[in-house]
Formats: C-alpha cells, structure tokens, sequence
C-alpha cells in the first residue's frame, strides 16, 4: 500500500483558526486538527479533526455538497440558578451552547456552505464520573435541541453512556471514527473538563452573535 | 529523574501484603505431610474468607448441585490449588486499598480486572485447561502492578495518559509508560509477584501479557490472558468489533488454538452477563470482621 507523504508544509487554516493544535497525523494519515474542550474548527481542505470527549459534546456538521464543515467541542456551564437546556430558553448556560453552536455553524455558512445542505453529527455526553449529576445527558438533550430547533437533522450520533470517547471527523467526506475509550482514562479527562468548565463558569457570554 | 522498579516496591512494601490465609495455604500446599484437613483448619480461621468462599462455591460461578456447606467440602470439591487461588482473588482488593490514586477509581479499576479474569477463565475452559480457576485470578492480577504507579508516580502516569491521549489512542498505556518511565506496569506487577513468590504460572501472566513472545514457561496462559484483557475492554465499552479496540497479537490465538471468529462474541457477551453476580461475590465488603 502507497503511503503517501505527508506535506512539506503544512497549509494555513482559515483565519481565526491559528491557534488550534494542527499538524500531520500518521495514523489518520492526513492533516489532523485537534480540539481542546472550547475550542472549534472549519475547514475547506479534505483533513480530520479530532477530540476526546468526556461528558462534553462535540456536533460536526458540513455541508454535505461542498464540503466544508467543522466541529466544535463544548459543554453547558452549570447554572446556579436554572437547570434548563432548552436551546430556546436565554439562561447563561444555554446562551454559552448557543454561542458555541453558533460559532460553528455561521463560520462554515461565511466560508461557502449553504444552509439548506447541511448536515449534523453529534457525540460525547458521557457519564465518566460515578456519582455525579449527569451532565453528560444535559449537553446531549441541549445538542439535540438546538439542532432541531434549527432545523438541522441530526444524520447520526453516538452519545451518552458510561465512556469517553475519541472522535475524528473528515468534513471533506462527512466520515466519521468514534472509539470509545477505556475507563483508564476517565479521571484525567474529567479534570480536564473541570477546569474547562471552571473559566467558562467565571466569563459571562456577552455581546451580540452575528446570524446568517 | 528516573526511578527504579526496586525503589517502587521498597516503596509499598509493607502497605500492600499478601492474604495470610493464602500464605498458610500455600505453606500447607508445599508440605509433602499436610492433608485437606489441615488446609480446611487454615480456611476457618479466617471467618471472612470462610464466608466468602462457601458463596463462591455455591453459586453459579461453579455451578455444583451439592451444597457446599463446610471448608472442608469446598477443599474436597473445588481442589486445594483452587482454593488458595480464591484466596488471592477474594482479597485482591481489600489488599490494595491502601494503595489509593487520583488517576484510576478503583471501581473502575477492577471491573476492567473482574471482566479480564472472567474472559480468562471462559478462554482456558474452552480451550480445555483443567486448572480454569488459575486464569481467572491471573486476569484479576494481571494490571496490579498499574495500582503501584499510580499511587507512587502519579506524575509519570498523568503524563503517560496524557501522552495516549494525545496520539489518539494509538499508543497503548504500557508503550507510554515505557516513554516516560523507562518501565510499565507488566515489570512492576511481575516484580511484585515475584516478592510474593506466587505461582509461576500467575507470575508469567502479569510479566507477558503485553509481549507473549517472552513467555517461555507457560506460553498459552499468558496468550490467554492477553486475549482476555483486549476482550475486557470490548466489554467494558460494549462492543462486539474486534476493531474497536487494542490489537489482539495474532500469535495469541494460535497458541490458545482458538480462533476469533468462534469465541470473541460469545466470551464478551457472557462476562457482560456474570458481572454483576461475580462482583458482588469476589468485591462486596465483608460482613464478617
């Protein structure tokens, strides 16, 4: 089987994307953009994105014509004073997932895609942690919600239960690879999560997002 | 700075220790003069263990129709090696529950171990090993010497989950720990076996079973229990795709001379099934102190 070689250089990401983790991964053997929990991705070129979820969520979605696409990678901050996740209701936690789908959505319509031929993925949402509320299940109905609302099809999604997960997503052909993973890695994602969840928790969502 | 194997086990040396009624088993095992009376006599000074093991004997785990009712039929029945290997496997935990880490819950921990000796056990019976009960604690051991490193380098062992993370799972943990310790688990739970003086055949399982090429004493139980372990984490992520998880070394079928394609959904399915009672038998707290 031909390799082939990776690229001397390495192209640019679409501007406002420099400071994501992205090089060439030899075993996805492409171009591989790996996202941090807050972080999200688009791109026109044919490369994986990847990230490992714990109880967060993760939505890729691309327009399934041209092919641009991307993924984000976020979970709902804890509201002391509601516990809604309905995407149409303006608490600060879910203004925090509605920025993040937001985001995602209105950088891949500004780079070409249309609207109309869009298609979604969702993933994540686990319940890593024993004895904790289920978070997990709020980031997943809130997903749902948002995308429904928006009038997006959910095309498939692996979500919920006790693991973590890895997730690769090649907007380019809309593939994508989900491996669960071992509970060996539970606690150390969790604390990533927290700490997450803990800057998230002391920044308030503000200002106007801008929709197409 | 590096450490070293010998530094790790100085280390717990004195926290993690060896069931007693184990130990006088096995005193007994390898006295020529010692009968199943004796060995019985050992078994009920330990009210706990007594306990425990009349449970195990009658339930489905082995499945007999007699009720066992005293330690001396469950040493007449389930045989004297058996017996001190359910010593080992009944008290596993209670052993290492002083060697706590932030990295692993120990929930977690040991539903992966009950789901490798499980899976073990199944393999050995199929593959018509006669001692079974051997495998299923060599599964249950078979990662103690992680508990070892996450307790005394929980630095080194962040920074090997993290470096597995980061290559997208392709890297497996014991592969890791060799970057950023100059060890792994296998060594250090081989170390601690040794210590110990447990059986040969217990020791080569924990040693080899990242690398069955190393095995020469028992080749086929170390290819077991590394079957058994890729099937454990099928389990535990509730799959039935091979490809789903860590490569099982083809090499490990042949010596087993079982084939995948006959036993992979069957094993995972049926640990998934006996884990719950299997759990409450070998893990609840005892309620004998």
């Amino acid at each position: 089987m031909a390799l082939s070689p990776p690229p001397l250089r390495i192209p640019l990401p679409l501007p406002g994307f420099e400071s994501v983790q992205r090089g060439w991964h030899n075993s996805f053997e492409t171009i591989a953009a790996r996202l941090l929990p807050g972080e999200y991705f688009v791109t026109l070129r044919d490369e994986a994105i990847y990230t490992t979820l714990g109880s967060c969520i993760s939505a890729c979605i691309r327009d399934r014509v041209s092919g641009i696409g991307g993924m984000n990678h976020f979970m709902l901050p804890i509201s002391s004073s509601t516990n809604s996740w309905k995407a149409s209701d303006s608490s600060a936690s879910t203004r925090y997932g509605n920025f993040a789908m937001e985001h995602l959505i209105n950088d891949i319509l500004k780079n070409g895609g249309k609207r109309q031929n869009l298609e979604a993925k969702i993933f994540g949402g686990g319940r890593i942690i024993a004895n904790m509320t289920d978070v997990g299940m709020r980031n997943i109905a809130f997903a749902r919600d948002y995308l429904q609302t928006e009038g997006l099809q959910v095309a498939s999604e692996d979500v919920g239960d006790a693991f973590p997960r890895l997730v690769v997503y090649y907007p380019a052909s809309g593939r994508v690879r989900v491996k669960r993973l071992r509970s060996l890695h539970n606690n150390i994602i969790a604390e990533q999560e927290t700490r997450y969840l803990s800057t998230i928790a002391e920044k308030p969502v503000s200002g106007e997002i801008e929709l197409f | 700075m590096k450490h070293t194997i010998d530094e790790l086990l100085h280390g717990v040396n004195g926290l993690v220790t060896l069931p007693v009624v184990f130990v006088r088993i096995n005193q007994l095992l390898e006295n020529p003069n010692s009968s199943t009376e004796d060995i019985a006599r050992a078994i009920n000074l330990d009210p706990a263990f007594t306990v425990r093991l009349l449970g195990v004997a009658n339930s489905t785990f082995y499945g007999f129709a007699a009720t066992v009712d005293t330690a001396e039929k469950a040493v007449s029945i389930i045989g004297t090696r058996q017996i001190a290997n359910l010593a080992l496997s009944t008290a596993i935990a209670s052993s290492f529950s002083k060697l706590p880490n932030k990295l692993v819950s120990m929930a977690h921990f040991w539903q992966h171990s009950l789901y490798c000796a499980l899976a073990a056990r199944k393999l050995a019976r199929l593959c018509g090993i006669k001692e079974a009960d051997a495998l299923f604690t060599a599964g249950l051991l078979h990662d103690i010497g992680e508990l070892v490193i996450f307790n005394r380098l929980p630095q080194e062992a962040t920074e090997a989950l993290l470096l597995v993370q980061g290559s997208a799972d392709e890297l497996a943990m014991y592969q890791a720990e060799q970057l950023t310790l100059g060890f792994d688990h296998a060594q250090v739970g081989a170390a601690l076996a040794r210590h110990w003086k447990l059986p040969p055949v217990l020791q080569d399982c924990i040693s080899f079973h990242h690398e069955i090429h190393a095995a020469k004493q028992h080749p086929r139980e170390v290819a077991l229990v590394h079957i058994a372990n890729i099937l454990a984490q099928m389990a535990e992520i509730k799959t039935l795709d091979l490809a789903d998880v860590g490569a099982v070394d083809p090499a490990a079928w042949e010596l087993a001379g079982l084939a995948a394609s006959d036993v992979v959904t069957q094993v995972v399915t049926e640990i998934q099934s006996e884990f719950v009672e299997t759990e409450k038998l070998f893990f609840a707290k005892d309620t004998v102190s």
